[in-house]
């Protein structure tokens, strides 16, 4: 089971409970496969940086979900069969590192914005 | 007069995103990744940019991955 990331570009004249169908559609057979959607990020209509299938727009759902590597060849071959998706790309997602900067800052900060109401409140 | 270069100030160049302190370029991140392809949507080479090999080779694919999704260019249309 491997973490990917899969980024489809759905055609623009496609309404919204057909996208939901289509997004469906994906996340099923991961499921069914044994493995799991981690989140399901629509970024809706877009603009092409250039011109696909004589379409300027596209409209965008980007998956994450942990997968069996066997699975990434079938769903490749379904995005291919089918008309509606004008691009896909499917990734090996990176495991976002903590940042050690950040984290500490929140740390401190978080303390200190909640003591302030309370000792307002008394 | 012929050696222009001297006369000018030198500026030593740095890695933005070590400067930023970006730990991984993403694909997705087409607003950043602007910032090193030219008007021509060609990824600006390193020694005018000046960004560190391993940055550099994050922006390659990041670049590569973005055109695929069509959030950059592969070139720009007024060439064409």
């Amino acid at each position: 089971m491997k973490l990917y990331e899969t980024t489809i570009i759905y055609d623009p004249g496609l309404e919204e409970t057909r996208v939901a169908e289509e997004v469906e559609r994906i996340t099923q057979p991961i499921a069914q496969a044994g493995g799991e959607v981690i989140e399901v990020q629509r970024w809706g209509k877009r603009k092409l940086a250039y011109i696909i299938r004589k379409r300027r727009d596209g409209t965008y759902v980007h998956v994450k979900h942990k997968s069996p590597p066997a699975l990434i060849g079938e769903m490749d071959r379904r995005f291919r069969l089918n008309e509606s998706v004008l691009r896909h790309l499917t990734v090996v997602a990176q495991k976002e590192s903590p940042r050690p900067v950040e984290e500490a800052t929140k740390g401190t900060e978080a303390p200190a914005v909640a003591a302030a109401p309370a000792a307002s409140a008394e | 007069m012929a050696r222009d270069g001297e006369s000018r100030s030198f500026r030593r160049k740095f890695c933005k995103l070590c400067f930023d302190k970006v730990e991984r370029i993403d694909y997705k991140d087409d607003r950043r990744l602007t910032r090193f392809i030219t008007d021509r949507g060609k990824i600006v080479p390193r020694r005018i940019s000046g960004t560190c090999a391993r940055h550099q080779s994050q922006i390659t694919e990041a670049v590569k991955r973005a055109r695929i999704l069509a959030l950059l260019p592969f070139t720009s249309d007024q060439y064409r």
